[in-house]
């Protein structure tokens, strides 16, 4: 063992000086890195931030963690629950509205299936439209319709239109081409196609993606909540305005169960859809 | 069976019986509308659908519209050092999350930490932080720390944390790991081979998670102004509040053109480290 381990450093010692290769240049890393490193030192040095008041974080995160949840607020669950019966419900709606709007628009922007000059006008609004941060899509919208939850059940929809469609015509494009061919050969024409090779196999995958949707949506309702529409999040605003923290306590624990609970139940499902039972 | 049973369907057709799925269907079809119903009926929280009432505000929603369509470009100058914080913040959360996304990573994947409880521990952590939406963990710390870019800042590390040690964990914990059954079978510790070979391998998912971060923070610190936590979103509110949409029009297509700048620049990165 020490035998053949001696011999091998030995040629290993004995040859570099001749074959080993040049070391290649680090010169990119070491000025990326470089680079990186400056703006982050400017960016830390300027940006308009007390560094100190980091050093009261901890307690302060322990005293507020003491104050919401030593002894949350209880009495109010039944209508927490109610504000967040209606911010599923805005999801929901939401979901159902984007993948209703989001599979055909989708669908003709895939390869092979819309026109071209279609395909680029669609490809190029949902990517304006995910550009754009969902908040702002919702804030326009809601200037324009008033601010109930209805229309912040359309502001999800719409807002996840540039997603969803961009997933659907993904999914579509890397589908195998054989049944299309096939529906082709026996002479479909493209609505038969989509019908009998496109829409049966990308339906369980777009059935999917419309469950993350949804999962998606439980936690942009609660954000759109805040900035007015109802539903927990306006609960949760309001309360932290009043600094009524035992109450904020129980809303962020209504919160978070249900999201995780959604998350896994949405989770389940989109697994079995995929892998089926 | 005798013979005569199997021969018989055969002689009828050559076509299987159609599997009975209409019941399992009729069952999912119907639990799918009645959660829908359930979802707009007021009573109990549901979403209350009145066409009426934005047929109502049509016409006011108009008027907003078209003053969005006219961009008030002499209010660019004063965009600049908020859109300036916006950029630093999602630059410098991204940069904290990244140095400590590594050690929490391999604290949450199987591979790297086979110490159960601890993983455990740490992957409840993370997905109590990832139920918590952005702005509501911004709207706390706010009223927590002050109004600030801090809170923000706090805010993007905490999201940015979540997502990339939630992706990359997973991507560990679903590979094939070779070379550290090798290192381990070789006798290394589970720090060396964390240092030696995981950190190193894996390199490639946390840059590329990293650049992921770094795109949605230029979104989110956008809006996180919205609550009090610094960046243009604060200008966006103040101008929605007074109604100046011209003003608010420009701010928005200043985000988008700033978004799309990050994400074709994170695009070409990340082609690079493919």
């Amino acid at each position: 063992m020490s035998d053949t381990l001696e011999s091998r450093t030995r040629t290993t010692t004995a040859s570099p000086a001749v074959v080993l290769p040049p070391r290649p240049s680090r010169l990119v890393q070491t000025v990326a890195t470089a680079v990186v490193g400056l703006v982050l030192l400017v960016s830390v040095t300027t940006l308009d931030v007390e560094w100190a008041a980091l050093r009261d974080l901890p307690a302060a995160v322990g005293e507020y963690g003491v104050l919401m949840f030593a002894d949350p607020d209880w009495s109010r669950l039944p209508r927490a629950l109610f504000e967040m019966w209606r911010s599923i419900s805005m999801a929901w709606l939401g979901a159902l509205l984007c993948v209703v709007v989001s599979i055909p628009l989708g669908m003709l922007a895939a390869d092979g299936v819309g026109p071209t000059w279609l395909r680029f006008t669609l490809r190029g609004v949902f990517a304006v439209i995910r550009a754009v941060p969902e908040v702002i899509i919702a804030l326009v919208l809601l200037t324009v319709t008033g601010l109930t939850p209805f229309t912040g059940a359309l502001a999800l929809g719409i807002a996840g239109i540039g997603t969803q469609g961009k997933w659907t015509y993904e999914t579509i494009e890397t589908l195998r081409d054989g049944a299309a061919d096939a529906v082709r050969a026996a002479g479909g024409g493209r609505t038969a196609v989509v019908r009998w090779a496109l829409w049966p196999a990308a339906l369980p995958a777009l059935l999917s993606f419309a469950l993350y949707r949804f999962e998606i949506n439980i936690r942009m309702s609660a954000v759109l909540g805040i900035v007015g529409a109802g539903g927990i999040g306006s609960m949760l605003a309001n309360y932290t305005n009043y600094r009524a923290w035992d109450t904020v306590g129980m809303l962020l624990i209504v919160v978070v169960v249900t999201t995780m609970a959604v998350d896994a139940v949405s989770g389940a499902l989109r697994r079995r859809i995929m892998e089926g039972p | 069976m005798t013979p005569g049973t199997t021969a018989e369907p055969a002689t009828r057709s050559e076509l299987p019986p159609r599997p009975r799925t209409w019941p399992r269907r009729t069952l999912i079809v119907s639990a799918l509308a009645a959660f829908t119903v359930a979802t707009c009926l007021p009573a109990i929280g549901g979403v209350e659908i009145d066409l009426g009432a934005i047929a109502q505000n049509w016409r006011r929603g108009a008027a907003n519209l078209s003053a969005l369509l006219q961009p008030n470009w002499a209010f660019v100058p004063r965009t600049v050092q908020p859109m300036l914080e916006t950029l630093q913040m999602a630059f410098v959360g991204a940069a904290i999350a990244a140095a400590l996304s590594v050690p929490l990573t391999l604290w949450a994947a199987r591979p790297t930490n086979p110490h159960t409880p601890s993983r455990l521990a740490v992957r409840a952590v993370i997905n109590v932080i990832r139920a918590v939406p952005d702005l509501v963990w911004a709207t706390i710390l706010v009223a927590m720390v002050g109004v600030g870019a801090l809170p923000g800042l706090l805010t993007l590390v905490l999201f940015d944390v979540g997502i990339v040690v939630k992706l990359v964990s997973e991507a560990i914990d679903s590979a094939d790991h070779p070379y550290l059954e090798a290192a381990r079978a070789g006798g290394a510790t589970q720090h060396q081979m964390n240092r030696g070979l995981a950190l190193p391998q894996n390199l490639p998912l946390f840059a590329n998670q990293w650049l992921y971060a770094l795109e949605l923070n230029v979104r989110i610190s956008a809006i996180l102004g919205i609550v009090g936590a610094g960046g243009i979103g604060r200008l966006l509110d103040e101008r929605f509040g007074f109604f100046a949409y011209g003003d608010v029009s420009v701010i928005i297509l200043e985000i988008l053109v700033v978004v799309l700048i990050i994400e074709a620049a994170s695009h070409l990165l990340r082609r690079r480290l493919a």
